[in-house]
């Protein structure tokens, strides 16, 4: 018996490192590497210790001995999804799985979604399966301040189930703030604040202008001698604020109607905030505005059902209408309140590409450019020595409705192949 | 002679045949109407093969012709509209919609879909509630959707009398398709057990089917008593006393005799296999609506010819019912033989994405062949319209859609969908074009259309 187990033991070994020490050979009819140069050529991408070794473009490559060749008609970065809830928002949308909203408090900036996240949401897989690598979770829509983002991977490198630290890339990325219906829906039939856009503006104004007056308190007593006795008492929502009006970390502004983008806008520059517009359902609409602010977009999911006055005017060419206009744009699969509980990316960006983006431009969109804009992209968004292994392998165009996914690579590690 | 609903074209046609004193054909309906070719455009007939080059020819809301370009003679006079390099298939029927009953919230903020004062109304018909200038209605011809089967909600297990529509006119009455008189929408599994949070009934699946085999033996009881009454009466029996008659009984009725399709939400296996027993013990005509684990049961349906109108939304879950969609699900219905139609339940999923339903099941498998079906002939049959609608064959109505491309292609748009000869949907007419890509309700405001990438 006891040597059973030992023999068990060591196949588990065996296999997991196979599985860990493997290098791949990705080879390619149509490389997109995101990087420089032009895009869609044949060529190849070799992974070594989970990080791309060396991409080398071309027909008829070599694979190296030792390298696990991986073939495929296109192959892409790993995509990246940047404002989404997967993670916090489970399939079965009962309260059990349901931990993206507290919406008990407006101001709910101490919360984190790294608190939240379950690596083994079976939303997440799914998600993976679709060729997206890298998710921005941010808390759900109702609080106007809402807490903090995460981002992580969608898959873990190890052969046991990843912990949330594992899969983090950035375990507080940005401060999620949302105006508009969602937030004075859910307190003002509850009959308490906010009842109305204003409101919800004065809550955010009001919670930044009390972090200043925080971080300058705490300031003083340091100045003045770092008395225990006259130390200020901690407030948790305002030190977590405290970065965004630093400006160190960026704030993510949820806004659908154009007044509301505009609303975020004025905010963000009245206490020069690092932040991005998200959803941005009439973005369109105020292209000229947005630019002059010099803030990215993060493009709602335009499958997104008109299920309120806010949403009706999103159109198919949002993203690009704003990229036309020299915004920087990426895109997100955002919130569902029900069926589909999630929206795929990969299916969002293909509605782009077929609507003005074109099939690099909306590629662009869901890899380097989300990197750039969330600042990753030091780690993914692109096929170039040195960066994270995570690869999208597709048998066609990856956004014709009738491709599949042939594989997709986290870290180095086949988390996905298509079984038939 | 008379100008009822005749179309102003037709009406210019009319008069100038008039003033020139020929032999005018106006009548009521059957306008005499110029011949339209469609040529030179690859048309997919669905009763045949696609034809590479065809013409399709067009008179009086009727087709006329269909076949290979230089075979097919195009009459003198005839308006002739070059389709080179793209796609014809038939008008699209969409067997699982609630447009104009949950309206855009641009038109109005409207839920007539679902009676939630009790679980049982078949007296409800969807055509009281539809509001004709629901710009969702504009936005499925968008998509190529011409006939609709427009129906109450999944709240109630039974939730009233479906709508087989054109989409087309500016009054319910217009748009309905003469003869029909629709289906029957019934539901189980998740949705109407919502009462069970009032401490009504229905609080379980168990009470579900006990509500629905209450009604339909109402409904068998009613029937005796009036088959009874018209004996009495076709024996001279003066005396027979006639039973009162029951506006909601009398559509139930018409379920048992095979004039009315249940139409069934169900998706959980087992939620199939239950609408099945129902159906088995009423003998009442099914079609499986959403189907989402239809395939686990897929023989079960097969063997007993019920089709399947599916539903795909983008990932699983939402709601415990649809956490094992799979894109799989149709090409396994297909290989065991079941008929499988596409739709979009809209606003679920949006009509003018209609198509993506079926590239999505081609994604998953099945055959581009029957997919198209499952667009067209397959749907209409499902609302007993199969032979007038469905294929592009002579003598049936002239509802048909222009593509830029291949069907299934993410970057094919639809460019033209014409319903009875009418064209209702030009995608080279800016506004019509804010039907296919949103944001029609900005007017002025929307800025000019990117251009270039695709």
């Amino acid at each position: 018996m006891r040597a059973l187990r030992w023999f068990t033991l060591l196949i588990c070994v065996a296999s997991s490192t196979v599985l860990l020490a493997q290098n791949f050979a990705v080879v390619a009819d149509h490389l997109y590497t995101m990087a420089d140069g032009t895009q869609g050529g044949p060529g190849m991408v070799l992974i070594r210790d989970g990080k791309i070794e060396a991409v080398r473009p071309g027909p008829h490559q070599q694979p190296p001995d030792g390298y696990t060749v991986l073939k495929a008609a296109f192959v892409t970065p790993g995509l990246i999804d940047a404002d989404t809830t997967a993670g916090i928002s489970g399939a079965y949308n009962i309260p059990a799985d349901q931990d993206q909203d507290e919406a008990t408090d407006p101001n709910t900036a101490d919360v984190r979604t790294l608190d939240s996240f379950n690596p083994n949401e079976r939303l997440l897989k799914v998600l993976n399966q679709y060729g997206v690598t890298t998710v921005q979770t941010a808390p759900g829509p109702r609080n106007p301040i809402a807490g903090r983002a995460g981002i992580f991977k969608t898959a873990g490198t190890g052969s046991m189930s990843p912990t949330v630290e594992q899969l983090a890339l950035r375990a507080e990325s940005a401060m999620v703030f949302n105006l508009g219906e969602t937030p004075k829906e859910t307190y003002g039939k509850k009959e308490k604040a906010p009842v109305t856009r204003m409101k919800t503006a004065e809550i955010i104004r009001h919670a930044l202008a009390d972090a200043k007056a925080y971080e300058e308190k705490w300031a003083k007593w340091k100045t003045d001698g770092s008395d225990i006795s006259k130390q200020p008492s901690r407030d948790m929502k305002l030190e977590a604020l405290v970065p965004v009006v630093d400006g160190k970390l960026p704030a993510i502004f949820n806004a659908y109607r154009a007044d509301d983008i505009d609303t975020a806008i004025r905010i963000g520059n009245e206490f020069h905030l690092r932040y991005m517009l998200a959803s941005v359902a009439e973005g369109y609409l105020i292209a000229d505005a947005i630019r002059r602010a010099g803030v990215p977009c993060l493009v709602g999911p335009v499958m997104q059902r008109f299920d309120s006055l806010e949403t009706a005017n999103a159109t198919f060419e949002n993203a690009a209408i704003l990229k036309r206009a020299g915004i920087p744009v990426a895109l997100m699969s955002g919130y569902e309140g029900y069926v589909p509980k999630n929206r795929i990316l990969l299916f969002e960006a293909g509605v782009a590409a077929a609507n003005g983006l074109g099939t690099e431009g909306a590629l662009r969109t869901v890899t380097a450019d989300a990197a750039k804009i969330l600042a990753i992209d030091d780690r993914v968004g692109s096929l170039a020595p040195g960066k994270d292994a995570d690869v999208a392998l597709f048998d066609g165009d990856p956004f014709e409705y009738t491709s599949h996914v042939l594989a997709v690579v986290v870290g180095g590690q086949v988390s996905y192949q298509r079984s038939k | 002679m008379r100008f009822r609903t005749v179309r102003s074209g037709r009406t210019t046609l009319c008069l100038w045949a008039v003033l020139c004193g020929g032999v005018v054909f106006c009548t009521q309906t059957s306008v005499a109407q110029a011949t339209l070719a469609i040529r030179g455009g690859k048309i997919y007939p669905i009763s045949g093969p696609p034809i590479e080059h065809g013409v399709l020819l067009v008179a009086n809301g009727k087709i006329v012709a269909v076949g290979e370009e230089g075979k097919i003679k195009i009459p003198r006079g005839a308006t002739v509209e070059d389709a080179a390099g793209k796609v014809v298939i038939p008008g699209i029927v969409d067997s699982h919609s609630h447009i104009g009953i949950i309206a855009n919230p641009l038109a109005e903020d409207s839920g007539d879909a679902n009676e939630s004062s009790g679980p049982i109304q078949p007296g409800l018909r969807a055509l009281d509630a539809i509001d004709p200038a629901d710009p969702n209605i504009r936005m499925a011809t968008a998509g190529g959707v011409t006939t609709a089967n427009i129906m109450p909600g999944s709240g109630n297990v039974m939730g009233g009398q479906t709508a087989y529509v054109k989409l087309r006119g500016n009054t319910i009455e217009q748009m309905l398709i003469p003869g029909t008189i629709g289906g029957m929408k019934m539901a189980n599994g998740e949705n109407p057990k919502h009462y069970g949070a009032k401490d009504k009934a229905p609080m379980t699946r168990m009470e579900e089917a006990a509500l629905a085999r209450g009604i339909y033996e109402k409904a068998l009881q009613y029937r005796a008593k009036w088959d009874a009454y018209n004996k009495a009466v076709a024996a001279g029996d003066k005396t027979a006393k006639q039973p009162d008659r029951d506006l909601d009984l009398e559509p139930v009725v018409e379920v048992l005799e095979g004039k009315r399709v249940v139409h069934n939400h169900t998706h959980r296996a087992d939620d199939v296999m239950t609408a099945l027993r129902l159906s088995d013990e009423f003998h009442y005509r099914l079609v499986v609506q959403h189907g989402t684990e239809s395939c686990e049961v897929a023989n079960e349906l097969a063997k007993r010819h019920i089709p399947v109108s599916f539903t795909i939304v983008d990932s699983p879950g939402g709601k415990f019912e649809t956490i094992n969609l799979d894109l799989g699900c149709p090409a396994a219905l297909e290989q065991a033989g079941v008929k499988v139609a596409f739709n979009t339940d809209d606003p679920i999923t949006s009509s003018r994405l209609i198509i993506r339903q079926a590239a999505l099941a081609v994604r998953g498998g099945m055959s581009e062949e029957a997919a198209l079906k499952g667009l067209t002939i397959y749907p209409a049959e499902m609302l007993d319209l199969g032979d007038r609608i469905g294929t592009l064959d002579p003598g049936k109505d002239a509802d048909f859609v222009i593509l830029s491309g291949p069907p299934f292609s993410v970057y094919t748009h639809v460019l033209e969908t014409w319903i009875e000869g009418q064209k209702v949907f030009d995608r080279s007419n800016p506004q019509d074009l804010r039907y296919a890509t949103g944001g029609f309700g900005v007017g002025d405001r929307f800025p000019a259309a990117p251009r270039g990438g695709n």
